[in-house]
């Protein structure tokens, strides 16, 4: 972490990613970025490892594979002030196909990780009939137990507590807010589980769904339009 | 994009591992297809590069690199990647009656003019058939028609692919950048004259480096040895020469290679110096098959590396060559590129060897920019092992690397060892353990402050494969018997904490040797192993060693029969392809290693291997002209 008297730079973009990139586990995202900073000429500080240096970059979700994002913050340090809108520009073109910088934004001014603001997160789902397997799952506010096992432990999760507020329900797709990052942090796939298991959607259109996080809910972001940072940093 | 928006799509990625092997996108992959498809049939050609594993070896690989940038700067060309299939996805298509299709238009490889396979080991062979069958191609040259893909292969082990003769329709022999540009473009005349697959390859048979297999047929003693390679087709040549880039700053360099979106096996740019190799290691098959030894000059590196740096963005650079420290201005190379990596903290992967010929400034410098350790391949644990080799690393100068290496902080040390070479003893197996002790011993004697605070010493041995184009040609596998005692021996002697000790699969080494140096018998091998299910065999969880042996049944003699020594005058299965070093200079070669002589470099004198007739790269005329026939100047 670094110190009071640091003289660097933290910013949040928001990115998008779409098409191919969909499908990259998070560390390889990561490592997508990293490149595309380096392309960019971007002037990203690095760790002070003296082993293992990593350029300083914080992810406030992991992106899972399979998962469209259109709005998810990433906190980057950097050593210098740029020049924002150009420099944003150029960052966009150094990305493959489908990720693009969409907004940008002061980091708050706190010694929180960016990880441990998000608190959640709207998303959009597309599969046939999915409305009706969603209000069949949820319906009379019970818990909606799932198990999910991991590194040998199986524990029960409720979906249902994971779900925050619903915004859309249509024929063929969902649109809601779900807990993000904290330890109401609601994983896509089993929810998808328990509309599969609970609400009669089938199998093969819950693999072949469209998942879209849509916006990533933070405490203490202030909202920015894109270029507003560019004044207030000159 | 469209195809994302597919949920059968999303479906098939859901369900398998590592879904972004198969999704493309990446930065600088190219999707011309628009521009493609507008132009009139005949007036194009659509090429699949593909590569029989998975996505992560692919993508390591530099042939692919160049010959994607060579091939899609013609307009009237659109090369396309694919890449075999893991286990899960296989059976899925396989399932749900899919075709295997490629990366960037996800067009059925069913569909293209030309199906190129790259070919780097032996044991990806019934990969080729698996990606065949996928794609519903008929697997045997002589089972498909005039309306199927043209299928070739091309490598560093196209030199003897005898074993898949009867599923390539031509093979590609030697450098490919010139070579198959040149191909695909006699394959759009042969296009727009409509004419047979077999008129074509007739065409092109007399070009360099063309091979085309059902021109030649072999005949069998009794014994199961060849007898004769006849010429089948009239016009076909006698013996096929490999194909070469004489200059290879010519060659051109993929300065915006496609950046891969999944890590990879090797994730870096690579920078290849040169192609060739000058030193005449007798086990090494490409040391001979690319020679002679051609550079590119430091300033075409320089401005490359500055190119691949910007377009790259990687945090990796390492130079590629057979034998990098043999570069003949390592040293200015370095100088030069160090500027360039060092603020933007790239690690420069530099030849661990003759570290000592940096001055210390340049050597701790280097040292700093690397994160993996010191690598050394003496192959050989004795000196007269070595000798009998041509392996020349003399301990000296592996010593003094290692104390260099140390002082500068390095910790970590990889030794590369051969078990099974021809002549082997007891004595050179424990030659292997005395040497990795004394370099331990290296380390302990440094004064504790000037020296790495731990030590991890890492020793691989593989086992000895006889190879085509080789002295050694002739020689015979170890018995996995013998591998297993030898493999014991070492593992009893290693027992130093600091040392792990990792050695190759027995089984899959007695496979590799089968193939490389087999005849045309091997196709029914090679097709029966993989009825039976062998796919993806490099890989050790797949490899089914029963399968194999099963399939070999068909071969009077099974495995031993190739793995045998072989007769003096024997013809080989390749014996009519021609990599340029003659057979006279391997026997020459041969005999030297059995008295334990060593033969020079063509840096210090000509051995008369044959290259000579390309007057290009280390090996000048005039050093030629100074050689005898008995094995070079110094005789
Ligand atoms: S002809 Fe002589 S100098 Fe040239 S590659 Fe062969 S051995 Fe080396």
């Amino acid at each position: 972490m670094l110190n009071e008297n640091d003289v660097k730079y933290r910013l949040i973009l928001y990115f998008a990613r779409r098409g191919a990139t969909v499908w990259l586990a998070h560390l390889d995202n990561m490592r997508l970025f990293e490149r595309a900073f380096n392309r960019a000429g971007w002037p990203i500080a690095w760790t002070e490892d003296a082993f293992n240096p990593r350029p300083i970059l914080v992810f406030g979700l992991p992106v899972g594979v399979g998962i469209e994002t259109r709005r998810d913050p990433v906190e980057v340090t950097l050593e210098q002030r740029i020049e924002l809108k150009p420099m944003v520009e150029r960052l966009n073109r150094s990305f493959p196909r489908g990720v693009e910088i969409v907004d940008w934004g002061e980091a708050p001014d706190t010694r929180k990780s960016l990880m441990s603001l998000v608190k959640s997160a709207d998303y959009m789902i597309e599969a046939p009939s999915i409305g009706q397997a969603f209000s069949r799952t949820f319906e009379g506010g019970h818990p909606v137990l799932i198990s999910w096992t991991r590194k040998g432990r199986t524990s029960q999760v409720d979906i249902a507590s994971r779900i925050f507020e619903t915004y859309v329900v249509k024929k063929d797709s969902i649109e809601f807010k779900g807990g993000a990052g904290s330890d109401l942090h609601l994983r896509v796939d089993l929810l998808l589980e328990a509309l599969v298991r609970d609400g009669g959607l089938s199998n093969d259109d819950a693999l072949g769904a469209r998942v879209v996080r849509k916006r990533v809910h933070c405490d203490l972001l202030p909202r920015c339009l894109p270029g507003s940072l560019d004044k207030r940093l000159e | 994009m469209q195809r994302f928006e597919s949920p059968q799509f999303r479906s098939i990625l859901r369900s398998v591992a590592k879904p972004a092997r198969y999704v493309g996108g990446e930065l600088y992959a190219i999707d011309k297809r628009n521009e493609f498809f507008s132009l009139r049939e005949e007036d194009r050609v659509h090429f699949a590069f593909c590569f029989p594993d998975l996505y992560e070896i692919a993508m390591s690989n530099l042939a692919i690199q160049i010959i994607y940038a060579a091939l899609n700067r013609d307009d009237h060309v659109f090369c396309e990647r694919c890449f075999a299939p893991d286990v899960d996805l296989r059976s899925l298509l396989r399932k749900r009656d899919l075709p295997l299709v490629s990366i960037e238009t996800m067009t059925p490889l069913s569909e293209f003019d030309i199906i190129g396979f790259s070919l780097h080991y032996e044991l990806a062979y019934t990969a080729v058939l698996e990606m065949l069958d996928l794609a519903g191609i008929p697997l045997r040259a002589a089972d498909r028609n005039d309306s199927d893909p043209l299928i070739v292969a091309g490598g560093p082990i196209a030199c003897n692919l005898e074993p898949m003769a009867s599923f390539f329709d031509l093979i590609l022999l030697g450098d490919g950048e010139f070579q198959l540009p040149k191909l695909v473009d006699e394959y759009r005349e042969h296009k727009v004259s409509k004419g047979s697959k077999y008129d074509f390859l007739r065409r092109v048979c007399h070009m360099d480096g063309i091979y085309v297999p059902a021109f030649y047929e072999p005949r069998y003693r009794d014994d199961g040895q060849i007898e004769e390679i006849s010429v089948v087709e009239p016009i076909a040549p006698k013996s096929v020469r490999k194909a070469i880039v004489r200059d290879f700053n010519l060659a051109p360099i993929a300065t915006s290679p496609i950046v891969p979106n999944m890590e990879v096996t090797h994730d870096r740019m690579v920078l290849e110096i040169f192609r060739g190799c000058a030193r005449g290691c007798r086990f090494c098959q490409a040391g001979f098959t690319y020679r002679p030894l051609r550079e590119r000059s430091p300033e075409t590196l320089v401005d490359a590396a500055e190119k691949l740096i910007d377009s790259t963005g990687c945090d990796e650079m390492g130079l590629l060559s057979l034998s990098t420290s043999d570069y003949s201005n390592i040293d200015g190379l370095t100088r030069a590129l160090l500027p360039m990596v060092e603020p933007r903290h790239i690690n420069l992967s530099l030849p661990s060897l003759r570290l000592d010929a940096f001055d210390f400034d340049l050597a701790e410098r280097i040292a700093r920019t690397r994160r993996g350790g010191l690598t050394f391949a003496p192959e050989a644990g004795t000196q007269r092992l070595r000798d009998v080799i041509n392996k020349n690393i003399s301990e000296d100068d592996l010593f003094d690397t290692a104390r260099t290496a140390f002082e500068n902080g390095w910790d970590r040390l990889k030794l590369y060892f051969m078990l099974g070479l021809p002549t082997e003893t007891d004595e050179d197996v424990e030659g292997i353990v005395d040497l990795t002790m004394r370099l331990l011993s290296v380390w302990r004697d440094l004064p504790k402050e000037r020296r790495s605070k731990r030590l991890f010493v890492t020793v691989s041995t593989s086992f000895f494969i006889p190879k085509p184009f080789t002295p050694f040609q002739w020689e015979r596998q170890i018995s996995i018997n013998e591998m297993r005692e030898k493999q014991q021996r070492l593992a009893d002697g290693l027992t130093d904490r600091r040392i792990s000790y990792r050695w190759h699969d027995f089984e899959s080494s007695v496979i590799e040797a089968v193939l490389a140096r087999g005849d045309r018998r091997l196709s029914d091998v090679i097709e029966r192993a993989w009825r039976a299910g062998s796919y993806l065999d490099a890989w050790h969880e797949h490899f089914d060693y029963d399968i194999w042996l099963d399939a070999l049944s068909l071969i009077p003699g099974g495995a031993d029969f190739y793995t045998r020594e072989r007769a003096e005058d024997e013809i080989f299965p390749w014996e009519h392809l021609d990599i340029g070093v003659t057979r006279r200079f391997f026997e020459r070669e041969r005999r030297r290693s059995r008295e334990g002589r060593v033969s020079l470099s063509c840096f210090d004198g000509c051995s008369a291997c044959g290259c000579s007739v390309w007057q290009t790269g280390v090996c000048s005329p005039s050093v030629h002209d100074a050689c005898s026939d008995n094995g070079g100047v110094s005789c």
